[in-house]
């Protein structure tokens, strides 16, 4: 089954896997191949992908995505994100940091750009934190 | 005949001009090379969109989505995107003299006009203008696709055009066509036209999860978000090659400079030689008699 994952700043995966798990707006869902032609809408969460089919959890790859579409059809899957960060380039520590300068910064200030900003950023650096602890939980 | 010593001093500020212009030329190449690449890593995600919503539109009438739908033009959003340097040759004067002539063509139709400005550039040009209602002006921004400015500029203008403020939004930015040739162009972003994709084949059975509108909405502000996106790219691309061709005729230039002026201090120099010596020679010729 292909997968192609693709963002504004390029085609982040463009390979043959065995399992997709991604996070939707109905749930979390596994696919797997032949899956049912299905449509779907992507929110901010982990992205896991199995290469091969004797990969355990081990081995599977992350990444943090903000919200997309998702596109299965039996062969391939296209998923059409705004962003991906690999679960690889996350640094803990920095999220970690960052979240904490967004929190502080929704708490201090009256603007209503800064607080959208804020949140934005609390976001996706929620969701960086999330896929960062998946990957040491299953590489324990 | 000017001096040797003013010669020298001129022919030495040329040369450290020409220096810099060099290093500007250099500067601009490698950036145009990286707006480009760019470009080309963001293809992938609007055809992808674009494709979807080909699939999708088989299902549904897409043009009855909002986003989509015709309707009369009264007022109109421009994003014009112009540059926070100069020194581009024609690249500024070029997109807002475009933008001064859709101003002036909106006041001829009766559209009332507002516009969104991107460079300080534009910031300035629209600062003096009257016709037209400033609703925001961006500075200094990163060509990063997560960029807060264009964010916030896709979600003024979806907001704008979705509460029905605006009736069309017409994006103004200079053409890539490739490194010696850039255009300034205006295309519609909102409503959102699209092209469907005849290479796909059709396929009935799809489930939408979890609905066709939702979808739908999802994939057209991802489509304009892209646009706006390559639209900057593009901007970017050009502002970059149009300064490395301004700086490589500048350094052209003070290059010719100095030629001309080395000729004229070696000139001014053998004068001032020949001279000494038929002086000396006169001396000479005086003594003897």
């Amino acid at each position: 089954m292909h997968l192609q994952l693709i963002t504004l700043s390029g085609v982040q995966l463009d390979t043959d896997i065995y399992e997709l798990i991604a996070p939707t707006s109905t749930g979390e869902i596994a696919v797997f191949p032949d899956h049912q032609n299905l449509v779907t809408v992507a929110v901010p969460g982990a992205l896991a992908v199995r290469h091969n089919k004797d990969d355990g959890d081990d081995k599977l790859e992350y990444f943090a995505i903000s919200g997309g579409v998702i596109e299965v059809t039996p062969k391939s899957i296209r998923v059409l994100v705004d962003q991906a960060d690999h679960g690889d380039d996350i640094v803990e520590a920095e999220s970690h940091a960052a979240l904490e300068r967004a929190l502080k910064l929704r708490e201090e200030t009256d603007d209503q750009i800064e607080l959208e900003q804020a949140r934005q950023l609390i976001d996706r650096q929620t969701v960086r934190l999330k896929v960062a602890e998946l990957r040491r939980r299953h590489r324990r | 005949m000017a001096s040797t010593q003013a010669l020298k001093s001129r022919i030495r500020s040329v040369k450290s001009t020409r220096q810099i212009t060099k290093a500007m030329q250099l500067v601009a190449a490698s950036k145009m090379r990286r707006a480009q690449e760019s470009t080309l890593a963001s293809t992938p995600y609007a055809t992808a969109a674009r494709q979807l919503l080909t699939t999708m539109s088989r299902r549904t009438n897409v043009r009855q989505h909002p986003l989509f739908k015709h309707r009369p033009i009264a007022t109109r959003l421009l994003i014009v995107i112009a540059s926070d340097k100069g020194l581009a040759g024609a690249y500024n004067s070029n997109i807002l003299k475009l933008y001064a002539q859709q101003l002036h063509g909106d006041d001829v139709e009766g559209i009332k006009n507002t516009t969104i400005s991107v460079g300080r550039r534009a910031a300035q040009f629209v600062a003096r203008l009257k016709d037209t209602e400033v609703l925001g002006a961006y500075e200094e921004l990163s060509d990063q696709s997560d960029s807060r400015e264009l964010q916030a500029i896709k979600d003024q203008a979806l907001e704008l055009y979705s509460s029905g403020q605006v009736d069309a939004v017409d994006i103004i930015y200079t053409d890539f066509i490739s490194s010696i040739n850039q255009q300034a162009v205006i295309r519609r972003i909102l409503p959102a036209g699209f092209e469907p994709d005849s290479t796909i084949s059709d396929n009935e059975d799809v489930l939408y999860e979890p609905d066709l509108t939702t979808l739908l909405d999802s994939v057209a502000h991802r489509l304009v978000g892209a646009q706006i996106y390559q639209a900057l790219l593009d901007a970017r691309a050009s502002e970059h090659s149009m300064r490395m061709l301004a700086m490589k005729n500048a350094t052209d230039n003070a290059s010719d400079l100095i030629d001309d002026l080395t000729l004229a201090m070696n000139k001014a120099r053998q004068a001032a030689i020949t001279q000494e010596l038929a002086e000396i020679s006169g001396g000479v010729e005086a003594i003897s008699e």
